[in-house]
């Protein structure tokens, strides 16, 4: 039983020092400056424009709905593209089950038009 | 390069096409602006899709159908009998379901035709589940079944118990979902393969003694009990019962259950059969731990629902025992006890409903009291139905108990057999206070000074006849006798059932 | 082949059921009906009965469950002939004497005790031993719905569920132990599973395994009758049930389970019950001692019967683990005699009760006998019976007893005998209290009304009857009571082979 462990727990055991000495060589290495960080240094992004969002400031629900629906439906592409390329290789089969994915497709289009998901709030 | 198409027997699939297309026109049904089609006609539509794929189920008997054979690899699904008889289930809870919610809350709250379809999605995730030859199609089961029952916890809305009966069922949910999926990687990484013949090859020389196999064995048991309610993975049933809308409940309790177990019966019994001596001990400590569990935690409950959740937790040990011995005779009475159980559950949840609907007292036990007096129709639907769980002769429930007590003797687990029964011993402390409350106390006024308010957004057509609810009650108690007096048909399709895994 | 046991098993709870159905006036008429030819049939089927015969007689017999095994298997011999004529009876007077009588719901009432009826009988016909088992647990449930609906409001639920409990955990283990059974013996006889009991005798299990499953089967048996250390809920389910229904459960399910042992036990499990002989007869003696000594000193007129059963039934208990065709004999014959006993006890405790202002307490009562000599000599009649009075039936099978305990176990046998003073001594005791000395403060001395005796009168003929002509008992019962414990008992006295020699092995 422990033979059967014995290279994971090797690997955790390499991955936990390796990872441990690279951490720590950067403290031992590196240059060593005594001043305190600066404002700027502290800033969310170094460069760029101060951030204008306050805190509590929150986004239209209506926002993450069109992204969820932009991303549902983008993502369907990927799975129409490869189809597309290989049709002859595949035959009529992926092509019927080209269509029915698409039909689906549409009845989720139809079902999110009609609930009025793509009307801005 | 030329691919070949896989070979679909759409025969075969049709019980699943039946609901997934139900599924579809339902919601588009539901997006009609006529009140009149929203609340009758897509309700209609939900239970002429579960009636279909019931008949074709039936037409589909026998047939044995290997749906999806891709070159060089068996079916990934297969409609032996074992998926039909929980296909069936399914079906039957779903029509039930189905005419609970007609007039309920939680359909007008979350939108009619969407509440039907997430309903019909997740039957056909349960069928999917219970028929899966392949780790992965067992997987897509699995969260086809759970995915839409997360949201259909949550569908009453505007009650803080069903949003909160939601959110636990999604979180634990997951977490039994994240856990049966690594059990699953790993039972692959041991054996090679996602098949479970494959699975079955691979294990054959290993069994004892492969670590990454038993693990691997280990966590997807975990996986299967969170969703059958196993103790100690049921920390969420009271929770999630309790809070769920009632027929939704009803839905959650029997036909996880019987996808749950229908699963678990052809992953254990097919794929790891040479492994059974690893696991059958586990299992064996893991049904009397649910057994004992179960039936204590419904003692001191006051909520109907609540106790017929522990119950629920109590009989899925029950179940665990027709598992354990990996007979052909163990997968035939726990297939018969599901089937058994639909009914006793689905005659209990219909009382509970129509009781709650007329009386201000929610799930509470005092719903139910002196209805012995008022209401003999439904009052002796849920006598049948507390008397049948508790297992008591000439009902449903007797019969199933002798199958599984008998399967586990013939598997050399009688000691198991005997932990059934004091099971049912302790649980007869809880049965008995229902049908004693019914039977034996005055009813408790309506208007009272304790009186819980009546819920937000009660129902107002609460002061119609409901006769859909007599309907399930009736039908669903009569059909726990007639099953208690005249087995053999439910025998000879629970036998089908255990013959169709190969075991001996 | 035949349908006519079918008839009988069904005909109570189908008139039970119309009785509900049928109008409030009617309802319990039809079930009175149904009770009626129930009993004309027990009493058909006991005339009819061939005594000169081997086995079981009227068999139905048909294929229940095959997959399990499971025939409905119905069929009388000399073990139930009498015990199932009893039950008519029983349910017959006691039917009456709840139409005679105002309830609420009186329709689910009739229907509660038809279903009750149904399932004693069944419970008795059955050759089955899945099928036993099936209606041994049944006969509890329309209990639970008698006591609990009809039963006094304050403390009835506590102890019908108590009641419930106690006893079925005892059946419940009997499940358990009936399934090992056929399914073990089938595994060891290599055929196919069953439950038909005179398949199951074929086969005998090792001893180890008999032995647990003895231990099952009498811890249900035991809890039922009940006997000496089981009987926790005797005295709360006898206070609360009401009394006709009391009548039949003590009259009637206790002896269920001391038959039980005759048909199940003894022949299946032999070598256990040769093991456990002497464990069954000294709780059998402790149930006689403890049951007289509580009988006297209780005030509860409805104690004193149930105590007193305990005592009763702890003969029958001797009877039977002596392991004689005697006392064997004796214990089935004792068993329809204390049936037949008791029963008329409750029905004079209900009058009693009621000339003493409700209470069912003797120190409330006295003197009841000043003004009804009927009532008097009726409950004398049934006193003398109850403590085996030499003529009475009761002093035939108590004598056939001790007669089979002297000759397996001559020790407990002369300890048991005390047991029979004791009898005088509390049946007396109730007798002298209640109908004697003083009149009690709000008691009231009345002759028997009309509803009382017609409901009394038969009981005691009967009682009176057989105290005339116990043979037509005895000699239906003698060999299958014999048969029954044949293998047991050349077991237990290998060196006395009389009784071998008079049963050759078929």
């Amino acid at each position: 039983m422990l033979r059967t462990y014995l290279p994971a727990i090797v690997f955790v055991g390499l991955g936990t020092l390796v990872g441990a000495i690279f951490t720590m060589m950067n403290s031992w290495f590196g240059p060593k400056r005594k001043r305190t960080p600066t404002t700027f240094k502290q800033d969310p992004y170094e460069c760029g424009l101060p951030s204008e969002v306050q805190q509590g400031f929150r986004f239209g629900i209506s926002f993450y709905l069109i992204a969820m629906l932009f991303i549902l439906f983008d993502i369907e592409v990927v799975f129409l593209y490869p189809v597309a390329v290989q049709l002859r290789a595949f035959g009529t089969f992926a092509l019927i089950e080209t269509i029915v994915f698409i039909a689906l497709l549409v009845v989720a289009f139809v079902y999110v038009w009609r609930r009025g998901a793509l009307e801005w709030r | 390069m030329k691919h070949e198409a896989p070979n679909i027997d759409w025969a075969g699939l049709s019980p699943v096409i039946a609901l997934l297309g139900g599924a579809i026109v339902v919601l588009l049904a539901g997006l009609l602006r006529s009140r009149l089609v929203r609340e009758r006609a897509v309700p209609f539509l939900a239970i002429v899709a579960f009636g279909a794929s019931l008949g074709l189920g039936i037409w589909q008997w026998g047939e044995d159908a290997q749906v999806f054979i891709a070159k060089g690899s068996q079916a990934t699904l297969a409609f032996d009998e074992l998926t039909l008889m929980v296909t069936f289930i399914v079906a039957v809870a779903g029509i039930a379901t189905v005419l609970l919610s007609w007039r309920a809350l939680a359909p007008r709250e979350a939108a009619h035709g969407e509440f039907y379809a997430l309903l019909l999605t997740s039957a056909a995730g349960m069928v999917a589940m219970a028929g899966a030859q392949n780790l992965v199609t067992l997987f897509l089961g699995l969260e086809l079944l759970s995915v839409p029952l997360y949201v259909l916890c949550a569908t009453e809305m505007r009650r803080e118990r069903s949003l909160e009966s939601g959110l636990k069922y999604l979180i634990i949910g997951s977490t039994g979902s994240a856990v049966f999926l690594y059990g699953l990687a790993l039972i692959y990484g041991a054996t090679g393969g996602t098949d479970l013949r494959e699975i079955a090859t691979g294990a054959a020389g290993e069994a004892g003694g492969d670590v990454l196999l038993l693990t691997g064995i280990g966590l997807t048991i975990v996986g299967l009990g969170f969703k059958a309610s196993v103790a100690p993975f049921h920390q969420w049933t009271p929770d999630g019962y309790e809070g769920a809308p009632t027929p939704v409940t009803a839905f959650m309790a029997v036909a996880t259950k019987a996808a749950a177990f229908g699963a678990m019966l052809r992953l254990l019994d097919v794929g790891l059969i040479d492994a059974q001596p690893d696991w059958a001990p586990l299992l064996a400590i893991l049904a009397t731990i649910t057994i004992v569990v179960g039936n204590v935690g419904a003692l001191g409950q006051s909520s109907l629902k609540r106790l017929l959740a522990w119950s629920s937790v109590a009989q899925a040990g029950y179940l665990l025992a027709g598992v354990v011995v990996a007979s052909s005779l163990g997968v035939s009475a726990t297939v018969f006890y599901l089937a058994v159980y639909t009914m006793m559950n689905l005659a209990a949840f219909a009382v509970i409903v129509a009781r709650e609907r007329e009386t201000p007292w929610g799930d509470d036990i005092a719903s139910v009291a002196g209805i012995g007096v008022s209401r003999p129709a439904l009052a002796w639907p849920l006598t049948i139905s507390m008397l049948s769980l508790a297992g008591l002769p000439a009902t449903a429930g007797f019969i199933g108990k002798f199958y599984l007590i008998d399967a586990a003797v013939d598997g050399g687990y009688t000691w198991l057999g005997i932990v059934i029964v004091i099971g049912s011993m302790i649980s007869l402390a809880y049965y008995l206070r229902v049908v004693a409350a019914m039977w034996m106390r005055a009813e408790v006024a309506a208007v009272s000074a304790t009186a819980q308010p009546r819920l937000a957004g009660a129902d107002p057509e609460a002061e119609r006849p409901q006769w859909e609810l007599y309907l399930v009650a009736i039908a669903a108690g009569a059909a726990t006798i007639f099953f208690g007096v005249i087995p053999s048909p439910l025998f000879d399709l629970a036998t089908a059932a255990g013959r169709s895994l190969g075991l001996l | 082949m035949t349908i006519h046991l079918s008839i009988l098993l069904w005909l109570p709870a189908a008139a039970g059921l119309l009785g509900m159905l049928a109008p409030r006036a009617l309802g319990r008429w039809i079930a009175v009906a149904g009770a009626a030819l129930t009993f004309a049939y027990t009493v058909v089927l006991i005339a009819d009965f061939d005594t000169g015969a081997r086995g079981l007689q009227y068999v139905t017999d048909e294929t229940w469950i095959a997959e399990l095994g499971i025939h409905y298997k119905l069929g009388v011999d000399g073990l139930n002939l009498m015990l199932v004529g009893l039950t008519g009876l029983l349910f017959l007077a006691s039917f009456v004497w709840l139409a005679l009588t105002d309830w609420e719901r009186p329709g689910q009432m009739v229907f509660f005790f038809g279903l009750a009826e149904s399932s004693v009988l069944g419970a008795l016909l059955a050759q089955d031993l899945a099928l036993f088992v099936l209606f041994f647990d049944l006969m509890l449930v329309p209990f639970f719905f008698l006591t609990g609906i009809w039963g006094p409001p304050a403390t009835r639920i506590a102890a019908i569920t108590k009641l419930f409990i106690y006893t079925l955990v005892g059946s419940l283990l009997m499940l358990t132990a009936a399934i090992a059974l056929g399914v073990l013996s089938a595994q060891q006889g290599g055929g196919d599973l069953t439950f038909v009991l005179s398949d199951l005798a074929r086969v005998r299990l090792s001893e180890g395994t008999q032995q647990w499953i003895f231990l099952c089967f009498a811890a249900a048996f035991l809890v039922k009758m009940p006997a000496f250390p089981l009987h926790g809920w005797m005295p709360d389910g006898y206070r609360n049930m009401p009394l006709p229904v009391l009548a039949v459960f003590s009259g009637v399910l206790s002896k269920v389970a001391a038959y039980g042992f005759l048909r199940v036990v003894t022949p299946l499990l032999p070598d256990a019950s040769v093991h456990f002989q002497e464990l069954m007869m000294l709780l059998a003696l402790a149930s006689i001692l403890y049951g007289s000594a509580m009988a006297f000193t209780t005030t509860d007129v409805r104690l004193v019967l149930g105590y007193s059963s305990v005592a009763q039934l702890g003969f029958i208990v001797l009877g039977i683990f002596s392991l004689q065709g005697d006392g064997a004999q004796g214990a089935i014959f004792q068993a329809v005699n204390h049936g037949l006993v008791v029963a008329p006890a409750f029905v004079v405790v209900a009058a009693l009760a009621l000339r003493a202002g409700g209470s069912e307490d003797v120190r409330d009562m006295g003197g009841l006998a000043f003004r009804a000599p009927v009532l008097a000599a009726m409950f004398l009649i049934v006193t003398l019976a109850t403590l085996a009075m030499p003529g009475s039936a009761n002093f035939v099978g108590e004598f056939l007893i001790l007669f089979g305990a002297f000759n397996s176990k001559i020790a407990i046998a002369i300890v048991a005998f005390t047991g029979v003073a004791l009898a005088s001594v509390y049946a007396l005791r109730l007798f002298i209290r209640s109908m004697h000395n003083r009149v009690g403060a709000d008691a009231v001395s009345r002759e028997l009304t009309l509803r009382e005796g017609v409901v009394l009168v038969p009981l005691v003929a009967v009682v009176l009857f057989f105290a005339v002509y116990p043979q037509l008992a005895l000699d239906r019962s003698e060999r299958a009571a014999t048969q029954s414990v044949r293998v047991a008992g050349a077991l237990a006295h290998p060196e006395e082979t009389r009784i071998a020699q008079e049963q050759p092995t078929p």
